[in-house]
């Protein structure tokens, strides 16, 4: 069970780096990521558009093993920014968790 | 012997026909039936070159009947009546037997069982060919004038394209107001324009055009007559029967422009009944009244849930409506993105099963997304639930497809549930008119895609919702083309009908009113008959089904080209070899 946050979805949407409203969820990044990240793009922007923190944290490792290599990024039909979007996430982690 | 002069022609159809069927031998075997006094084969006998040589045959030959043997009559029937008339002969000679559907395509494994069928078949039309007698069209004059039932967005717009077009519009409306559900809205899409002045600039332009007369709080109460030529009545006025009037008239055409009703769901339907759940309609009814922020008890409301499809493609239940309401996906997007105006910051979860913004709508549908609202996707074997909190808030659960069938917790100040259409009740107008309902309760049209608004009592057209969800630009057009098919039949002054209908021997009836009965049209009435009660067929009303003419114990009825005779000497013929 997960529940929506609003003020955490409000926090990323502020931010304006964050573009993930587009994913069609067609699976595409996953299918290309070199490092089998079955996680990212798909999932877990779908928690961060959902406001779902708890499972957005929950997630750090992942978030950290992505090579931020785009071979998800040119492949995907709808334009998201994955790279962009995994960048943010981790600026938005080590402020919040590690406190950088 | 038969002093007909009969002309056959066997087609090949390219190899359709002739790789199945040996022609030449059903040629052989037909020449020599009495009355044949030409018998030919073609490589495609609809070709024009053929048509030519037909038309010659019959000229020169003095050919006084007619037989194609070739493809169903339903491709070709039309062309070869056409050939007959060129040629000077009654196109009700004409005979076409269907060999290609019936024998080269059915029996592709059977070169002489196909070829002797064949030869029945043919020697069949020959049969009905030698008794046909020439029959003329029944011709009826019209009345320059058409009965729309139903003033709103779709009516109107009816009633305005008739008058145009120099038809009189008597317009009824069963409300005391014009407009129906569109008068009651804002603004709309694509178009950007809003629901109440649309209908109040049509309202002005119904007003312009003198020969539109309007009825509200009038009902249609009767219908006789047929196409071209209806008499009806109108109750207009008092529900409680004071002040009513009955008013007669004779119409040409009846469109039926009644449109639909919101779906109402049931008591504790995702939670109906709870302060907060709101349907479609009654949201937009909220959005459409409020200048500026959204408050619900003195609240502004931050967080809304969209439930789609309630009421709409259904599997099961006691009435389940199965069908795609069609508009709600794009009246729901675009109520979120009116909402997300008058709220900055509103936070919006469409919980669906498929969106189905199709078109341009899918344009809306970004927008949507782009001032933030989420889409989550259900599966209907596990829909939503709708609960209340202790805080006087609303908890939405549900399992998100799309994460992979989390349950995601959702709390709201408000949920929407995206309700569909359904058909209004129309009880005594369906019982009036007589037009057939489709499964899903809403008019039925012939067919959706070659005749979408006409229906199987000639003369009566339908469009708009009623005969299906639409949203207002769809109306509009079905309206329209309903006008078009008026003002086809009714500018030209007479409709010409099939004279292959039902006829009855006053002499032989007794009036049983088996046949009466047996009617699906209601073509059937009791005449007096030198004194004597008899049925009667209307000749415009007839459908020539063939329904009738085995019931009656007496034999008093015949079929116009398919007379009892013709029938008795058709399956002489089939069987010559065996009798
Ligand atoms: S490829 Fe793009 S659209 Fe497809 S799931 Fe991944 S992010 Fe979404
Ligand atoms: S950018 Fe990250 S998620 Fe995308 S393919 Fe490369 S490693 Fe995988
Ligand atoms: S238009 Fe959308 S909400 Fe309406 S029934 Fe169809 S899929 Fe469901
Ligand atoms: S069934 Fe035959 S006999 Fe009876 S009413 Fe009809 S036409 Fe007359
Ligand atoms: S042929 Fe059919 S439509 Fe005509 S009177 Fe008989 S039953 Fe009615």
């Amino acid at each position: 069970m997960a529940r929506v946050n609003p003020e955490f979805a409000g926090a990323v949407k502020e931010s304006k780096a964050f573009n993930a409203s587009a994913c069609m969820n067609c699976g595409v990044c996953s299918a290309v990521c070199h490092m089998g990240i079955e996680l990212l793009p798909r999932k877990l922007f779908r928690y961060v558009l959902l406001g779902i923190e708890e499972k957005v944290l929950a997630n750090v490792e992942t978030i950290y093993s992505c090579l931020l290599c785009k071979m998800c990024e040119v492949n995907c039909p709808a334009s998201v920014h994955i790279a962009e979007n995994v960048r943010f996430l981790r600026h938005y982690i080590n402020k919040k968790v590690y406190q950088l | 012997m038969s002093d007909r002069r009969i002309g056959v022609y066997i087609c090949h159809c390219g190899g359709n026909i002739s790789d199945y069927v040996d022609v030449e031998k059903v040629r052989r075997a037909v020449q020599d039936e009495p009355g044949v006094v030409v018998a030919k084969t073609a490589m495609f006998t609809c070709s024009d070159a053929t048509q030519q040589e037909m038309v010659q045959d019959i000229e020169e030959q003095q050919l006084d009947g007619l037989v194609v043997a070739s493809c169903s009559p339903k491709l070709h029937l039309f062309t070869f009546r056409e050939v007959a008339k060129r040629a000077g002969l009654n196109p009700y000679q004409y005979t076409q037997v269907n060999v290609r559907e019936q024998c080269s395509w059915t029996h592709t494994d059977d070169y002489a069982g196909a070829t002797a069928k064949a030869i029945r078949l043919v020697r069949g039309g020959i049969a009905r060919t030698r008794l046909t007698e020439p029959l003329q069209p029944i011709k009826i004059d019209t009345v320059p004038r058409v009965l729309v039932v139903g003033a709103g967005i779709a009516g109107m717009r009816a009633a305005v394209g008739l008058a145009d077009l120099g038809l009189a519009v008597l317009l009824i409306e069963r409300e005391p107001v014009v407009g129906g559900r569109v008068a009651a809205w804002g603004a709309m899409y694509p178009h950007g324009k809003n629901g109440r002045q649309l209908i109040a600039r049509l309202n002005e332009e119904i007003k312009q055009r003198e020969n539109i007369t309007l009825f509200t709080c009038a009902e249609l109460v009767e219908k006789s007559g047929s196409i071209g030529n209806f008499n009806i009545k109108i109750r207009v006025g008092g529900n409680s029967g004071q002040g009513q009037e009955i008013i007669t008239a004779r119409v040409g055409s009846i469109i039926v422009a009644t449109g639909f009703d919101n779906y109402q769901p049931v008591a504790g339907e995702y939670g109906y009944g709870i302060d907060g759940v709101l349907t479609l309609a009654e949201y937009k009814e909220l959005l459409d009244s409020t200048e500026g922020k959204l408050f619900r008890h003195g609240r502004e409301i931050k967080d809304v849930v969209y439930v789609y499809c309630v009421g709409s493609r259904q599997q099961s239940g006691e009435n389940p409506n199965r069908y795609c309401s069609r508009y709600c996906c794009n009246a729901a997007v675009h109520a979120s993105i009116e909402a997300v105006d008058k709220n900055p910051g509103l936070h919006q979860y469409h919980l669906f099963r498929d969106m189905r913004t199709y078109g341009k709508y899918e344009l809306l549908y970004n927008q949507a997304r782009e001032k933030g609202a989420v889409f989550l996707r259900f599966d209907h074997q596990e829909p939503p639930v709708v609960e209340k909190m202790a805080d006087g808030k609303l908890m939405v659960k549900v399992r998100d497809l799309l994460t992979y069938s989390e349950q995601i917790d959702i709390a709201a100040d408000v949920v929407v549930l995206v309700t569909g259409m359904v058909p209004r009740d129309n009880g005594s107008l369906v019982d009036v008119l007589k037009l057939p309902l489709g499964q899903d309760k809403f008019f039925n049209e012939i067919h959706p895609k070659l005749r979408p608004v006409e229906t199987v009592v000639d003369g009566v057209f339908i469009c708009g919702a009623c005969q299906g969800p639409k949203n207002s630009s769809e109306s509009v057009a079905s309206a329209l083309s309903a006008v078009t098919q008026s003002a086809s039949i009714l500018k030209k002054g007479f409709v010409e009908l099939e004279p292959l209908i039902a006829q009855v021997d006053p002499e032989v009836c007794r009036w049983c009113g088996e046949c009466t009965s047996a009617c699906p049209y209601g073509a059937i009435e009791q005449v007096q008959y030198q004194g004597r009660a008899v049925a009667r067929v209307n000749e415009a009303v007839c459908k020539g089904c063939g329904g009738c003419a085995p019931l009656c114990p007496a034999g008093a009825i015949d079929l116009k080209g398919y007379t009892d005779e013709q029938m008795k000497s058709m399956i002489d013929a089939f069987l010559k070899e065996i009798v």
